[in-house]
């Protein structure tokens, strides 16, 4: 890929606006393709929907909402909304043009959207269900290639609340915290560096105690790194990968990194069996190191990320299932909480405007960290399983109103057209 | 109409920040409270088969809670939840979004329009509107709530204890008690499944679920009552608490010596009892139906021959016809002494698999409500003691709870007696 000269992917061409990512694990591929079928059956159910209604109607169908016909076109978008109300209610988007269009609802001033559908194929109609208040409205329409048209602004009158609404971020604001991020990674590759060449001198010696206690720190600066991995490419699996639960699996060569070298080390394997795993782990952390002032990280992808390494937590640190025997998994959730803080810290000023909920974000964080901090006893850490019951409860919660925080993260900064 | 998704208690708070729907035309009658419970709203003995279109409908509001006294529905979740809820305040936003979520799943509507700062309100898997479909929740504390960390020491329920292990009893730790109880029942499992979903979501740091087991009541084979896995029809002969006077003497708790916070509520018990089915299948159909004290085919006591004929004990004091161990009529002796042991009951069947040995795992929810723990459970279960089903019924799990007082209005909220 060719750098530019900020360091950072060009900006996708708008056509690829809104770029489904390929999220870390495996079981979340499955997710990527669900979504597609169901984008699809959407698609499929409204362009056999009905006619299209150019004039304002407020009809009342089943769901009891009122709804509203809207055109989307260059020429005539927004058309059809003529009597404007507060409350919740469906505006059934057709689009009348020969292009795809991307539409949303904007208050003119401030830019903020309250709704969006994506992707409106020509001909078909599909609902964009919103909340409004009192206040200034106007549908955008974004079609590929063309500039952004905005219609005729609407004034809901009345002294209503006003629904959920939050600003747009673009590419563009995404590349400061993003390149700030990156080198950010760029100063713990360093560190990760040490970490793997002290181990790996541990091993090389013999001395498999300094090794066992060598290994947790080392590992820990890699689960920090948690939204760089997709970057990484190859070496995520080199440097942290994991092996099927099929009996044998962990005798495959291609099992590599700091599982392998975990794995071992609590087994019972000897030093001469561990030299090669671990040369190739710290050779593969300074490739990393040496390659990464050329790695471009895609800001498309911080918020998700934001939101999805106290995901991978939950599904593989609290079920333990990334434990090769150190029975250090609450050791890596707190070192994926500071990922998520360290990730979060770049977006903060993006997130502070659109984000209501931002207090009971980082009051989660602290207390998923309270929480995981108690389980460490002078470098020692509780495994998974023998948590108390209400240990294991308390962590469950605190991970599971966390990730309710995050989800809104993910949602803000899914990168937007603004123009 | 709109609620306020953004209650001062939820800007502070530490839950999720429930964002409410917008009830359905109709079932969000503003104040228009209808009082479930009174009579006109309660149950009668379930003749009527669960399956029957036209069921009572037990609305959210009333002095006492939906689900206790209507019929059993055909699909139900049974959680047993530990409060991890830090304080009280935060143990009373935890009640206020329960209860926002529950009216707002019983009286179906949209869920919240939640535009692009967060991912959508629903989970969709009832479709765009949350259609209510008869939905009720039923929410209990147990004794454990009463411990040291919400400061409500001297509030707890005379009566409530943590349950004890009765003789027969295999209780399994991890199956039993809980801070709190709450049951979730409907005419189809898709509801009572996204209503769990749903309240999960917006609870997660406040509560966590500490068992959870499904159940279901099947159609009426070939009429009447539905059965049990053990081929008999369950559940013909309860209180008739149609009848105010009958539900305020067996079912509710009101004035007296109990905490005044607890009128209008009824103590909750549930036994999660394995059935040994296999075990059950190779016994004669004489000494099965011996071992109930009714007909398996027709549901008729062994002196009657209609499922809803009376047993005359007093006419068999040897027990010749219906042996004197019999379940049925150690159960409720129908004596004048036994009169208020009484107990109302609303059991489901549950499914889960299979066990190590290859044996179906299958059994009974057992769930009943009473005025009085010692009075009616434990003293009907004691009779029961030593009974002959024993060898082919393993109770497991379960838990006392108490099931809180109904909330009556918009603004009223699950606990606000206890809490405030
Ligand atoms: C797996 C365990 C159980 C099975 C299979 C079972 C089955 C039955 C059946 C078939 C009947 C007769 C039909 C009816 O009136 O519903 C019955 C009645 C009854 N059972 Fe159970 N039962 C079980 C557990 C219990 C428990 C734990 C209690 C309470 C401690 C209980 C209390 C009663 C009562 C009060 C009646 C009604 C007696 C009457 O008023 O005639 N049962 N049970």
């Amino acid at each position: 890929m060719s750098a530019e000269p900020d360091g950072i992917e060009p900006p996708h061409p708008p056509s690829s606006s809104r770029t489904h990512l390929v999220r870390r694990w495996q079981a979340a591929a499955a997710v990527v393709v669900v979504a597609a079928a169901v984008t699809a059956t959407v698609l499929a159910a409204g362009s056999g929907g009905g006619s299209p209604r150019t004039d304002a109607k407020a009809t009342a169908p089943a769901d009891g909402l009122r709804h509203t016909a809207v055109e989307v076109s260059t020429g005539t978008c927004g058309r059809g909304w003529s009597r404007p109300q507060a409350g919740t209610q469906v505006f059934d988007l057709h689009n009348t043009s020969g292009t795809a269009s991307e539409v949303d609802l904007t208050d003119p001033r401030t830019g903020r959207i309250f709704g969006e559908v994506e992707g409106l194929a020509p001909g078909t109609t599909r609902p964009m269900t919103v909340d409004l208040g009192s206040g200034s409205y106007a549908f955008k329409c974004l079609q590929d290639d063309t500039d952004a048209v905005t219609g005729p602004t609407v004034v809901v009158a009345g002294r209503q609340p006003q629904g959920p609404a939050a600003a747009p971020v673009n590419q563009h604001d995404l590349i400061p915290p993003t390149l700030a991020y990156q080198k950010w990674v760029g100063q713990r590759i360093g560190e990760l560096a040490a970490g793997t060449g002290t181990l790996k001198a541990d091993i090389d010696r013999g001395d498999l105690a300094a090794a066992r206690r060598d290994w947790l720190p080392a590992h820990l600066v890699y689960e920090r790194m948690g939204a760089a991995y997709d970057t990484f490419g190859d070496a995520d699996a080199a440097i942290n990968g994991t092996v099927a639960r099929t009996p044998g699996a962990v005798d495959d060569p291609d099992f590599a990194g700091f599982h392998r070298i975990e794995y071992g080390l609590w087994h019972g394997e000897s030093a001469a069996s561990l030299r090669a795993p671990a040369a190739a782990l710290d050779s593969a952390v300074r490739t990393l190191r040496d390659g990464w002032s050329e790695a471009r990280m895609d800001p498309a992808a911080m918020g998700l990320r934001a939101h999805e390494i106290i995901e991978n937590a939950e599904q593989f640190e609290l079920t333990a299932r990334t434990d090769y025997g150190s029975g250090t998994n609450l050791a890596t959730a707190r070192a994926n909480v500071d990922g998520t803080r360290a990730i979060l810290g770049q977006l903060r000023s993006l997130l502070v405007p659109r984000d209501a909920g931002l207090a009971k974000l980082d009051a989660a964080l602290d207390r998923t960290q309270a929480a995981l901090d108690a389980q460490q006893h002078g470098g020692t850490w509780t495994p998974v399983d023998r948590l108390t019951h209400a240990q294991r409860q308390q962590i469950n919660a605190d991970f599971g109103d966390l990730l309710e925080q995050l989800a809104p993260v993910a949602a803000i900064f899914e990168v937007r057209r603004t123009a | 109409m709109t609620d306020n998704p953004h209650s001062d208690l939820h800007r502070r708070g530490f839950l999720r920040g429930a964002a409410l729907g917008v009830g359905a035309v109709g079932a969000v009658a503003g104040g228009a409270t209808v009082l479930a419970g009174s009579a006109a709203t309660a149950a009668t003995p379930s003749a009527t088969s669960p399956a029957a279109p036209a069921r009572r409908k037990a609305g959210f509001h009333g002095v006492h809670q939906a689900g206790i006294v209507e019929d059993v529905q055909l699909s139900t979740a049974f959680l047993s939840l530990d409060v991890t809820a830090a304080d009280r305040r935060e143990l009373t936003e935890l009640l206020h979004t329960v209860t926002e979520r529950a009216r707002f799943l019983t009286s179906g509507g949209t869920p919240a329009a939640l535009g692009i700062t967060d991912s959508p309100s629903d989970s969709g898997t009832l479709g765009p509107q949350v259609p209510g479909d008869g939905l009720t929740v039923t929410a209990g504390v147990g004794a454990s709530l009463f411990d040291g960390r919400f400061g409500l020491a001297d509030r707890k329920p005379l009566r409530l204890t943590r349950m004890p292990a009765f003789d027969d009893d295999d209780l399994d730790e991890a199956w039993c008690h809980g801070d709190l109880s709450l049951q979730l029942s409907a005419p189809h499992a898709d509801t009572v499944l996204h209503a769990l979903r749903d309240i999960a979501r917006n609870t997660r740091g406040g509560m966590q679920v500490r068992w959870r087991m499904d159940g279901f009541t099947s159609p009426p084979r070939p009429s009447g009552t539905p059965r049990n896995h053990l081929g008999f029809k369950d559940g013909t002969a309860n209180p008739e608490v149609a009848d105010p006077a009958v539900a305020d003497h067996l079912v509710w708790v009101g004035a007296g010596a109990e905490p005044a916070w607890t009128a209008g509520g009824s103590y909750q018990v549930v036994r999660l009892i394995r059935m040994l089915v296999e075990f059950w299948d190779r016994v004669s159909i004489t000494e099965q139906e011996r071992m109930l004290g009714r007909t398996r085919d027709t549901g008729a006591p062994l002196d009657g021959s209609h499922e809803f004929d009376t047993p005359k004990f007093s006419q068999d004091p040897a027990g010749d016809v219906i042996p004197l161990d019999s379940h049925i009529r150690l159960a409720n002796p129908r004596t004048a002494k036994t009169e208020n042991s009484r107990l109302l009951r609303r059991g489901y069947n549950y499914d889960r698999g299979m066990d190590s040995n290859g044996n179906l795992d299958m059994g009974l929810v057992f769930v009943c409500y009473q005025q009085d723990l010692e009075r009616q459970f434990a003293a009907v279960q004691q009779r029961l003691a030593g009974e002959p089903m024993v060898d082919y019924i393993s109770p497991f799990g379960g838990g006392y709870f108490y099931a809180l007082p109904g909330v009556r209005d918009r603004t009223d909220w699950l606990g606000r007696a206890l809490l405030a």
